[in-house]
């Protein structure tokens, strides 16, 4: 079943067009990926879809519902949870208030115990800082702390906007390990990288982004096999 | 050489009045006791710039007149409780209490109307249309005239007439200061409205949701806080710690009540929440209660004249010398 739909999507910056008629589908449990170089309109997809930048054209369609001019924070209670690029951890609160920030439109006190156990589980490193100030720790430690505080909103959809940027390769290894644990718990997920090797390994689908528009798509073994693919994302040929 | 002498000796004690150390010294303690009176209205002032610059990154000039509203409120209640200008009234002390209560209540809620209302209608349609931030501050000085101006056409120029509830009595002493009932209330009171302003933001789901907001607005929409419902609440927030601010400046000042009365109190806020740190609570209390202390004491060293003087020297140079303030600016960190 089709969880997210783009219909030809377009985004403008002023007179810019980032995005122009993208369309894509995420189905129910699966992991998809978007890549492509930088400026081609990935993070503004993202944007679009949790409805932090207006789309000047086309639908966005969640879980059967249109979505396409509904305020950001609704989203959240739809089920979309993003771990933005760069992280944006917020730095005057500690790991433990992150956390909770991402759980913020809920409710269920016990819900959300439940699946602080899950992330500390996840993260372990997370749970020896919760006291510590989100600006303190390591590029490595934020982006476990963005994505755990995007998993306490207990997301249908959960958005990782280049999750593997800037880290040292131990943690890129486990950072990808982790997603595909998640989705193996039934999360269904959007992934943008510039890591193309590693994010095709891992998602079932994936979609080439260039210059706004989708230029290829395929399964991630499919697109890691293409010899146009290889030669502009994986640095082979 | 004889005139040469004289005017020289003119001159000596003329530099002698100019710096006053002896009444420095001699009303130390009241000055510092009578300091604190002021700062903590100062600082319950304060906290409101503070928040508003926090989350939206705006100084809200209007917040003045918010808080002179207040007054207005806390003076119409004493009026219809059947008060009138003239000597102070024997009052039980269970009637009193529940006069101010009453008082603080009204006043607060007609300050954070005032401030709610502000936002509405001067802010948030320019919020809407992604206005420059040069709109919003001249909105916002628009804004403070306009909210004066309406108090000029209502009730004239003059200021009420002073209602007094609580005759000030001295408890005790210390030093050369007496204290009073009044400066007891005044300063227990707004450092108790201060701690329940700090734990609202640093231990309430909504607070959080301010303080996500202050940090990062964007990524406050990714974790689903309503960006204008935190808006709207810190402007609420900010208003009714303005009316609190309010009856406590009646009480000490029951003249008080006048249409511009507002503004030079609330340059004086504002640059106390700047002086601590604007965006940071615990600036403001402290900036709020160490500028009520230094413009005494400068008021004792160089006149009275010289008081204001000295509140915006200490200004210049704070920021001179550290452009954050005393704290630092920061809304989320005022916990860490």
């Amino acid at each position: 079943m089709t969880l997210l739909e783009l219909d030809s999507v377009s985004v403008h910056y002023g007179r810019i067009r980032a995005v122009h008629n993208l369309s894509l589908t995420v189905g129910e449990g699966e992991i998809v990926a978007l890549i492509g170089a930088n400026g081609a309109g990935k993070t503004t997809t993202m944007r679009a879809i949790s409805g932090i930048r207006p789309v000047s054209g086309g639908k966005i369609i969640f879980n059967g519902e249109d979505i396409t001019r509904m305020r950001g924070e609704k989203r959240v209670e739809r089920g979309i949870a993003q771990s933005p690029e760069g992280r944006r951890i917020f730095p005057g609160m500690t790991v433990l208030e992150n956390l909770d920030m991402g759980a913020y439109a809920r409710k269920d006190k016990d819900g959300i115990a439940e699946d602080l156990e899950r992330v500390f589980e996840l993260f372990p490193r997370l749970a020896e800082r919760k006291d510590q100030a989100g600006g303190t720790m390591s590029g490595g430690e934020q982006q476990m702390l963005a994505i755990g505080r995007a998993l306490m909103a207990r997301p249908k959809l959960l958005l990782l906007d280049e999750p593997s940027m800037g880290l040292a390769p131990q943690y890129i290894q486990q950072i990808f390990r982790i997603i595909t644990e998640i989705n193996e718990q039934g999360t269904t997920v959007l992934l943008v990288e510039q890591n193309a090797q590693q994010a095709l390994a891992r998602s079932h689908r994936a979609y080439v982004l260039e210059t706004g528009e989708i230029v290829k798509a395929g399964t991630g073994k499919e697109l890691l096999a293409d010899p146009s693919v290889k030669e502009a994302y994986l640095g082979v040929g | 050489m004889h005139h040469v002498v004289s005017s020289a000796h003119i001159l000596a004690q003329e530099s002698d009045s100019w710096i006053n150390t002896d009444t420095f010294i001699d009303l130390f303690w009241a000055n510092t006791i009578g300091g604190l009176e002021y700062g903590s209205i100062y600082a319950l002032i304060a906290l409101g710039y503070t928040l508003v610059y926090g989350v939206l990154k705006l100084l809200n000039f209007a917040h003045s007149e918010v808080f002179i509203y207040g007054a207005y409120a806390t003076w119409f209640t004493f009026f219809l409780l059947g008060f009138r200008p003239g000597p102070t009234p024997e009052l039980a002390t269970g009637e009193l209490i529940a006069f101010l209560l009453l008082a603080v209540v009204v006043a607060m809620l007609v300050s954070g109307t005032t401030a709610l209302v502000l936002e509405r209608v001067a802010y948030r349609p320019l919020r809407n249309r992604g206005a420059p931030r040069l709109a919003f501050l001249i909105t916002a000085i628009g804004a403070s005239l306009v909210l004066q101006q309406i108090l000029f056409l209502w009730r004239g120029g003059n200021a009420e007439q002073a209602i007094r509830l609580l005759r000030p009595e001295t408890l005790f002493t210390v030093g050369s200061a007496s204290i009073q009932n009044l400066t007891i209330i005044i300063v227990v009171a707004s450092i108790l409205m201060w701690l329940v302003a700090d734990t609202f933001v640093n231990r309430t789901r909504f607070g959080r949701g301010i303080r996500a907001v202050a940090q990062d607005p964007e990524t406050a929409t990714l974790m689903g806080v309503n960006k204008e419902r935190i808006i709207m609440l810190t402007f609420v927030v900010g208003g009714l710690l303005a009316g609190a601010a309010a009856l406590f400046y009646m009480m000490k000042i029951p003249q008080g009540a006048q249409y511009n009365g507002g503004f030079l109190l609330g340059i004086k806020a504002f640059a106390a929440a700047v002086l601590g740190g604007i965006g940071n609570l615990r600036g403001a209390l402290l900036g709020g209660l160490l500028l009520g202390v230094i413009e005494n004491h400068g008021q004792a060293l160089f006149g009275g004249e010289w008081r204001d003087v000295v509140a915006f020297v200490l200004l210049v140079l704070v920021l001179m010398f550290r452009p954050t303030g005393i704290l630092g600016e920061s809304l989320g960190k005022a916990r860490v």
